[in-house]
């Protein structure tokens, strides 16, 4: 290697989408698309751990104690009016400031703020509407106030948590890109590149990765939700989401 | 990107830009506002047929839900890069884009709007001798307000957000100023556009359901 750097994303306009596409240093190369889908989904996984480790046991432990029924519409209404491109960019100097560098903490609060609402809305939902009459009978048979939360109104309501968790992620994947213009990479870098300089092959190119994450994010998470969810709860989602 | 050096140094709000730039922050405004409301507005026109389509044929709403739905999933970076080399880095692309990220909520809320009207409220419409198109203009559309309403706050808030975005094929109204202080490392931009548009969301929010509230004085009865 000498010392000039090869950019992943320096791409002759005369070359084709499929050319493109075929060629396997597209994909491997330090920064082609192998890396920069890396890149992101690690984001990703990392702002939907934090998301479920806050809005879970927030909204599940303020669903049963009856609580909050006011704040759980605030939280979704405030999160939905929150821009994500907006919010990550007044982190961007704060963050610079406190010298943490462009990423990925704006990135990474705001997209986790985007992911909050939907989970939580879902579980508030799902543990708030579980049966009454399974969870009365729990109470009667001894089942402690843990017990009825866990292995009731959970468990119950595990099919609603589960679809509010796959739509936070379709949304925080679909956003992520803008993460290309904060300083940062990931997929959505393609774009960014295309639309800079003007280049077609990279900008659909682009554009077709992060639609295709977002659609296979989407699909791989419901068929998921099959396979984890015991039939019995799966038919009481349908009956549930008829009437949120 | 500039030097992070560099970028510590400079204030997150001078006010003296603010003074300075207003024209360009009204421009900017201005242009937010307009995006959002004619995308909104084909949004809820084609909504409106879609629905009635869905309404009528149980065949369609499936098909409707599932397009409506599929649009929705699609990125918005990937929709504006998509259809760039057939619109142009235009108006028209931004208002394509979001026009269709409204669908999917403006339709299933006009959907569930109509279904949640009772049919003993129907049937003494009908029973009254209204002609359909009088019972659909005066008692149906009416009672499915709430819902519609709800729709349209889900659909303009996000749709403010989305605007933001359209920055990056040279529209976006105060996401221009965002991408603006973001590649300058000038704070100044980038804070008066994300707080402007953090706070326009939440200003139309709360004029569309002023207005919903003002339109359907009977469902203020049921709160306490």
């Amino acid at each position: 290697m000498s010392g000039i750097q090869v950019q992943g994303s320096a791409v002759s306009r005369d070359v084709g989408l499929w050319e493109w596409f075929s060629n396997p240093e597209t994909w491997t190369s330090e920064r082609g698309i192998l890396p920069s889908l890396l890149d992101t989904l690690t984001l990703c996984a990392g702002v939907m751990v934090v998301a479920i480790m806050i809005a879970v046991p927030l909204g599940a432990s303020l669903a049963h104690k009856r609580k909050g029924e006011i704040t759980a519409t605030g939280v979704v209404n405030i999160g939905r009016a929150l821009p994500t491109f907006a919010v990550a960019g007044l982190l961007v100097p704060i963050s610079l400031r406190q010298g943490w560098g462009f990423e990925p903490w704006p990135i990474f609060i705001a997209l986790t703020l985007l992911a909050i609402p939907p989970i939580y809305l879902n579980t508030y939902t799902a543990v708030r509407q579980s049966n009454s009459g399974a969870v009365e009978a729990a109470r009667a048979m001894g089942f402690s106030e843990r017990d009825v939360l866990f292995r009731v109104e959970l468990a119950l309501g595990a099919g609603l948590i589960l679809a509010g968790i796959r739509i936070a992620a379709v949304q925080v994947v679909a956003t992520e890109p803008i993460r290309a213009y904060l300083g940062g990479d990931g997929l959505g870098r393609y774009v960014r590149d295309g639309l800079g300089q003007n280049n077609q092959t990279l900008l659909i190119g682009g554009a077709i990765l992060v639609a295709g994450l977002a659609t296979a994010t989407g699909l791989l998470m419901g068929l998921g939700e099959r396979l984890v969810l015991p039939e019995g709860v799966r038919r009481l989602r349908v009956s549930q989401s008829r009437t949120v | 990107m500039i030097p992070e050096i560099l970028a510590n140094r400079n204030p997150l709000l001078r006010w003296d830009w603010v003074v300075n730039e207003w024209d360009q922050i009204q421009e900017a405004l201005l242009q937010h506002l307009q995006l959002t409301f004619l995308s909104v507005l084909y949004g809820l026109l084609l909504s409106a047929v879609l629905a009635a389509f869905a309404l009528r044929y149980r065949w369609a709403l499936s098909t409707v839900t599932a397009t409506t739905g599929f649009l929705y999933t699609i990125p918005s970076v990937a929709l504006f890069g998509l259809l760039v080399p057939y619109t142009g880095l235009s108006a028209r692309t931004a208002i394509i884009a979001l026009t269709s990220y409204t669908l999917l909520i403006l339709v299933t809320n006009i959907v569930a709007g109509f279904r949640s009207v009772p049919a003993s409220v129907i049937e003494a419409a009908n029973g009254m001798g209204l002609s359909p198109r009088r019972r659909v203009l005066t008692v149906e559309l009416p009672l499915a307000l709430p819902y519609i309403i709800t729709g349209l706050r889900i659909a303009t808030v996000t749709t403010v957000g989305l605007v933001t975005v359209a920055a990056i094929i040279g529209q976006g109204g105060l996401g221009r100023l965002i991408l603006d202080g973001l590649r300058r490392a000038f704070w100044t931009p980038m804070t008066v556009g994300a707080s402007l548009s953090v706070l326009l969301a939440l200003a139309l929010d709360l004029l569309i359901f002023g207005a919903g509230a003002a339109a359907t004085p009977w469902t203020r009865r049921v709160r306490r």
